[in-house]
């Protein structure tokens, strides 16, 4: 099995593909985290037993395979059925033999597993058909979902490390780096540093020994990108390292993975061990001479050692605090060492580009933000999940057209991307190509890749405070700009969003965004006032509001908001009352309701539920002045 | 005046190092002035040679820069960034030749204002940030105070020169506002030989200790004090001993005397010598 | 090194004199700090001048954890870096001799320097019992014995 040529790698690679083509009929399961969270585990075993039970594997060829994340993890449990490219949603383990008979052996559709429009309700089968994949360009999420992470042979039957045997057979490691920037490829993990330029930083650097890490710690709420890929197509990420390591002269890899990803971690080691056993890691990689290893390291669950000379230190075995980066990792990083750090998603894109070239990259994106990206979108949209589309598609388009758009049409109001660094982003930007500059001119980031859809019933005071009070948790507590800055900052959200914002609050605010943007000893710090100070540029007026006048203009504030029906529009369809949790409406139906104040926390499900437009909400006013107007 | 004698001792190093042909030198600017200063020395060492008054918390010669404070921040450039410039801490930023610095800019007043204004909140009666405080021009602070006021303000230089002598007795322990400085598992720490050098060089006098003839208590931890066998005076903890002996080679019979009586047993080998000649 | 501090003991006569230089060179605003020198007094008008030794292989050199002890090449002294300083005083317990005094009064330590290159209790002793010679004029007298860095 131990490859030590190119012509054993064809070899290999010929019969993998035989393999795979062999198999006519297959069922992918999908079980990435998001799934077998959802019970896909069941699922698959409820195939397994029955396929057994019913010698399908012989009198149907029929394969299954467990894959990792198909993406779209709402409508998950997810199955896939070859060779039609019909998609399932939502299957249960009861819906197993309906899929065997009705669809596997007789090609039909189940229809009320497939996924349906959102707006049309028409039933959508085929999963090339489904706007939220056909918008997709699949390249560091190339092979998830098709293939079985813990068999090397369906990697290799989809293409990998043929990049890798093009590195160590026909290119320099000068000519590898050469191709990468030919890619135009920037780091995916938030920074976007030119990948190239970093490589050829730490190849020039002088020393014995140097390293290569995959930081796979992906601390961003919400964002699990990095997740799927390490769990779905970990041989992307080896590779991509192997071909790293040639580039700059390095023998050692790390992988760094969060504590909170176990699955990633063991498929890592299944990947890790499969590629040694076959002689794609480890000594004499391909029969060329080049050594490598990589070992998988975790993390002890802080987002800080997402930042990379926290990282650094955290592999080292210390506490996980970041150093001031005058010297560069490619100088001194690892164990003092020319380091090169790049994310999961990164490493992905280094093995496609080598497969397939720098200028295939490049084809996608922006003048400056070649390539795809992956994003997770998430939020009030009605399509929720992981995709990947190529940079420069604007912000309307991937809400909308991939989105389906906002959950029960309601009005978009803001998109929050780059995670705690980013920012918030108004209508007013829908129409922004999502790319790297762009973003961070219109006053957020492209962050990992995260994006929060909000609609009008979000406050955006409170989504300011949402990433505070996260960030004033995982900050390493070193620097005092951000440790006491954040404290303090938090400190006087708390006190606008309960009423008790003062005139000068908002000054307040932005002088001490300022000092910690200017002073802070890391990215977290520095980066930390964003999502501050775009809801600031955008959204003014609701500070003003909660500030001035005590009230919160999306109704969200419980402390600030008052609820009550507006008599002559009330249908006593009494759908109000049962929503209400405190039982503070009263009113018998087909009469006029009215809100018990006393007994209303402002929860909103009234406002939710009610189709008459009969409810509306404001500020409950301050109470000196109420008091006062007495 | 502390600034004179950083000066002075500063140029002596430089002057002793560089005559030797020890160091290079390189040329830097700072606000204006041009200074020559060791090569590998960090910003902070060249502003100090020009004069330039730039405030400290978490720095201090004996232990490596740190970078917590955020005081020290300069902002610096060279020609050729065709005006583009850099906030950075000058304890840590290293000297190149050609450098610009700035230590007065709008921006990094804003920057120092706002550090001592919060770390006026966290520790508001601790007269050394009181007082660094009004030199910077912030009377009172503009957030607020601590519910549980402090004399800490997490410089770290006790656990930095506890590291340098060698025990590494104490740490920095949590994360974030949870911050502070505590042995393991803020137990008395087993590591401790009760040197107090951290409570020396704790700006604040943040770390108290008890001590007398017989016992000296710090961190929760109590020492027995080994007294001078000829005139009986406390000298070093029985851990100190041990520490030296373990460490430095010091046998433990040459803690038997206080300083003050070794000078007396030199001055009877002098008088001895004396007789017999 | 060019020149050597000596003591020459039979001509002390415990006046004290250097003592009160000392005190008074390393203070401040007529705040004496701690004398380097200690005459230890054996009787009216004899004592032994105790100085430190400026040791070529030196304890206190050895032991400082942050280098805050390094010699000055033109004076021969060995002298504190005060700004590195951390007031450990394992040089103080090390000094084979006691010569590393503590200075209550200005919370440091305090040790002969040479005050820079001009030793200020010299001028002071009536009796010349203190003299900074040039090297090659100290000889290898028993009075050298004391002064030998080397003891």
């Amino acid at each position: 099995m131990r490859i030590d040529s190119r012509a054993a790698f064809d070899a290999a690679v010929q019969a993998a593909k035989e393999k795979v083509t062999g198999r006519k009929r297959q069922v992918f399961v999908c079980c990435g985290t998001g799934c077998l969270a959802n019970g896909s585990a069941a699922v698959a075993e409820a195939f397994a037993q029955q396929i057994a039970e019913k010698g399908l594997d012989v009198s149907l060829g029929l394969f299954l395979k467990r894959t990792g994340c198909h993406g779209f993890c709402q409508r998950g449990p997810l199955v896939v059925v070859q060779p039609e490219g019909v998609l399932y949603t939502r299957v249960r383990p009861l819906d197993v033999t309906e899929i065997l008979d009705q669809t596997v052996a007789n090609g039909h559709c189940v229809e009320r597993l497939v996924y349906r429009d959102p707006s049309t309700k028409a039933p959508v089968p085929k999963y090339a058909d489904i706007p939220f994949y056909a918008n997709q360009t699949r390249v560091a999420m190339r092979n998830i979902g098709k293939v079985d992470p813990a068999d090397i042979e369906d990697s290799l039957a989809n293409g990998a490390y043929a990049g890798l045997v093009r590195a160590l057979n026909d290119l320099s490691p000068d000519e590898v780096i050469a191709e990468v920037e030919r890619a135009g490829l920037r780091g995916r993990g938030g920074a976007g540093f030119p990948t190239a330029r970093k490589w050829r930083a730490t190849a020039m650097a002088k020393g014995e020994r140097k390293f290569v890490i995959c930081n796979g710690d992906e601390g961003d709420p919400g964002a699990f990108k990095d997740r799927s890929i390490l769990e779905g197509d970990p041989h992307s990420v080896i590779e991509g390292m192997v071909i790293g390591a040639y580039a700059v002269g390095a023998h050692e890899g790390f992988v760094y993975v969060r504590d909170e990803y176990p699955l990633a971690v063991v498929h890592l080691g299944v990947a890790i061990a499969q590629a040694r056993e076959w002689g794609l890691l480890g000594k004499n990689i391909l029969g060329t001479g080049f050594d490598f290893d990589i070992k998988v390291s975790r993390g002890g669950g802080a987002f800080v050692c997402g930042e990379s000379s926290a990282l650094m230190r955290s592999l080292e075995g210390k506490v996980g605090e970041p150093r001031a980066k005058y010297v560069h990792a490619s100088e001194r990083g690892l164990y003092d060492c020319p380091t090169v750090l790049n994310n999961v998603e990164t490493w992905s894109d280094v093995s496609a580009i080598l497969a397939r070239g720098g200028d295939w990259f490049a084809r996608w994106g922006t003048e400056k933000s070649k390539g795809t990206k992956a994003f997770s979108l998430v939020g009030k949209v009605k399509n929720t999940g992981l995709i990947e589309l190529p940079m420069g598609m604007t912000l309307r388009r991937i809400i909308f057209d991939i989105g389906g758009g906002i959950l029960k049409d309601r009005p978009f109001k803001a998109v929050q991307t780059g995670g705690p660094s980013g920012g918030c982003l108004p209508e007013s930007c829908l129409d922004l190509p999502v790319d790297y500059e762009q973003l961070t001119a219109a006053g957020s980031m492209m962050g990992s890749g995260g994006m929060i859809v909000m609609d009008d019933r979000t406050c955006m005071v409170d989504v300011a405070r949402y990433f505070l009070r996260f960030l004033v948790e995982e900050s390493c507590g070193k620097c005092v700009p951000c440790r006491e800055g954040l404290r303090q900052m938090l400190a006087i959200y708390d006190r606008i969003l309960e009423g008790r914002g003062r005139p000068d609050d908002i000054g307040r605010i932005e002088r001490l965004a300022r000092g910690m943007k200017l002073g802070s000893l890391c990215e977290l710090g520095k980066s930390a006032p964003n999502p501050v100070l775009s809801t600031l540029r955008y959204f003014r007026d609701e500070y003003v509001a909660h500030i001035e006048r005590g009230e919160c203009p999306a109704g969200m504030c419980r402390a600030l908001t008052r609820y009550e029906i507006i008599t002559e529009k009330c249908t006593g369809c009494h759908l109000c009352t049962r929503a209400c949790p405190t039982g503070a409406i009263v009113g018998k139906p087909k009469q006029k309701h009215a809100i018990d104040q006393g007994k209303c926390i402002s929860c909103g499900a009234c406002y939710d539920v009610c189709r008459d437009d009969a409810i509306r909400f404001g500020g409950r006013g301050r109470p000196e002045v109420a008091a006062a107007a007495q | 005046m502390r600034s004179g004698s950083v000066v002075e001792a500063a140029l002596r190093w430089q002057q002793r190092l560089s005559e030797g042909g020890f160091w290079a030198m390189v040329t830097v600017t700072v606000d204006g002035r041009s200074v020559k200063v060791r090569e590998q020395a960090y910003v902070l060492e060249a502003c100090r040679l020009a004069g330039a008054d730039v405030p400290t918390l978490c720095h201090h010669e004996a232990v490596e820069p740190y970078g917590a404070c955020r005081l020290c921040m300069v902002e610096v450039t060279r020609p050729e960034w065709g005006g583009h410039t850099r906030m950075v801490a000058s304890c840590l930023y290293p000297v190149e030749d050609g450098l610009i610095v700035h230590t007065a800019t709008e921006k990094v007043l804003d920057v120092r204002r706002v550090v001592i204004d919060l770390l006026l909140a966290r520790c508001p009666n601790t007269p050394l940030v009181r007082q660094m405080a009004r030199k910077l021009g912030v009377e009172e602070t503009s957030y607020e105070k601590a519910a549980e006021p402090t004399d800490c303000i997490l410089c770290g230089l006790c656990t930095r020169v506890c590291d340098a002598i060698g025990p590494a007795a104490i740490s920095a322990v949590n994360r974030g506002i949870g911050r502070e400085i505590a042995p393991p598992f803020k137990e008395p720490p087993p590591a401790c030989i009760g040197c107090l050098a951290c409570a020396e060089i704790c700006p604040t006098g943040h770390i108290k200790y008890q001590t007398s003839d017989t016992s000296r208590t710090i961190w929760g931890k109590t020492f027995e004090m080994l007294r001078c066998s000829r005139c009986g005076r406390a000298y070093v903890t029985r851990e100190q001993a041990a520490f030296f002996e373990r460490t430095r080679g010091i046998p433990a019979s040459y803690m038997g005397l206080c300083d003050s009586c070794k000078r007396k047993v030199l001055a009877d080998t002098a008088a001895q010598l004396c007789v017999t000649r | 090194m060019e020149r050597i501090f000596r003591v020459v003991v039979e001509r002390c006569i415990a006046c004290g004199k250097c003592e009160l230089a000392c005190a008074f060179a390393h203070g401040e605003q007529g705040v004496p700090g701690r004398s380097r020198i200690v005459i230890d007094r054996r009787g009216p008008n004899v004592g032994i001048p105790i100085v430190c030794l400026q040791c070529d292989d030196a304890a206190c050199v050895a032991v400082c954890p942050v280098a805050a002890l390094c010699r000055n090449e033109l004076t021969g002294a060995i002298e504190v870096l005060a700004e590195r300083c951390i007031r450990c005083k394992m040089c103080v317990a090390a000094c084979p001799f006691g010569n590393m005094l503590w200075d209550s009064a200005y919370h440091r330590v305090a040790k002969c320097d040479l005050c820079g290159g001009e030793p200020r209790c010299v001028p002071f002793c009536p009796t010349h019992a203190l003299e900074y010679v040039p090297a090659d004029r100290a000889g290898a007298t028993p009075e050298k014995v004391i002064a030998d860095s080397t003891l």
